[in-house]
């Protein structure tokens, strides 16, 4: 079968199996270090997306806020790709390996998000971009990244509990 | 035989009891996918799919929904899940 049509990720026996074809693991493992060395880095503008404020109107506790969390979700994201990056080849995910690939996957989208100026101008202006123009790499980057997204949403719903109204 | 002695029903846990409740907010954003933030809330908060998809559209159409309150604490560690996912959550106490 054509890898196109094969999927990433399968629920299997209470756990995701992920399975990519050769040249989306190269891509994943390309794109990894380079968000690894993103969240590491203190000013990069992506990191308004990664590292929002959580107390945008009160710069006081917005301060105290990030001296409690910041080095917190620095390593979670850190573990994050290291768990994504040993699994690339192939591999079993439990409920910790599903959240890894999960924070990763959508780290990768927010930066490349941002990159685009998605919040300046659209998603739909970015699928009619004309061939030729620079972004249409970065598009297709950021595009598939969320094709896998979906379908690892959609295998690990089944690890979801019913869950309260 | 005695009935059984009462207690008062209050609630033990100092700052639900004596803070204003704080609200964990996620805010509306072109980039995350509607399925994955439905996931989000469903994972983070324990919400069945029908809330957790409620909360998301709310999101979406509205800009903002109040997904969860409660103390200090529990609404610092919920923004801070949400944030991990990488959603735009804030929070702010209730006035």
């Amino acid at each position: 079968m054509p890898s196109i049509f094969r999927r990433r990720f399968t629920w299997v026996d209470d756990r995701v199996v992920v399975n990519l074809p050769d040249d989306e693991q190269q891509m994943l493992a390309h794109v990894l270090p380079q968000l690894r060395e993103l969240v590491m880095a203190e000013t990069d503008p992506a990191l308004r997306r990664l590292r929002p404020a959580a107390r945008p109107d009160d710069d006081e506790a917005e301060a105290a806020y990030r001296e409690m969390i910041d080095n917190d979700l620095l390593r979670s994201r850190l573990e994050a790709i290291e768990i994504v990056e040993e699994g690339i080849g192939g591999t079993t995910l439990d409920d910790e390996g599903v959240s890894a690939w999960m924070h990763s996957l959508n780290a990768l989208r927010l930066v490349l998000g941002e990159r685009l100026d998605v919040d300046v101008i659209g998603n739909e202006a970015l699928e009619n971009l004309p061939d030729d123009d620079d972004r249409v790499g970065i598009v297709a980057l950021y595009e598939w990244l969320g094709w896998l997204l979906e379908q690892l949403v959609a295998a690990a719903m089944g690890a979801l509990p019913e869950g309260d109204d | 035989m005695t009935a059984p002695i009462t207690t008062p029903d209050v609630d033990t846990n100092e700052s639900t009891a004596l803070d204003h409740p704080w609200k964990v907010i996620v805010w509306d954003d072109p980039i995350n996918l509607m399925s994955y933030v439905t996931f989000v809330f469903r994972k983070v908060f324990g919400y069945s799919e029908a809330k957790a998809n409620r909360l998301m559209m709310e999101v979406h159409l509205e800009g903002r929904s109040v997904v969860a309150t409660g103390n200090r604490e529990k609404a610092e560690l919920d923004v801070f899940r949400l944030h991990e996912h990488g959603l735009w959550a804030t929070l702010e106490q209730d006035s």
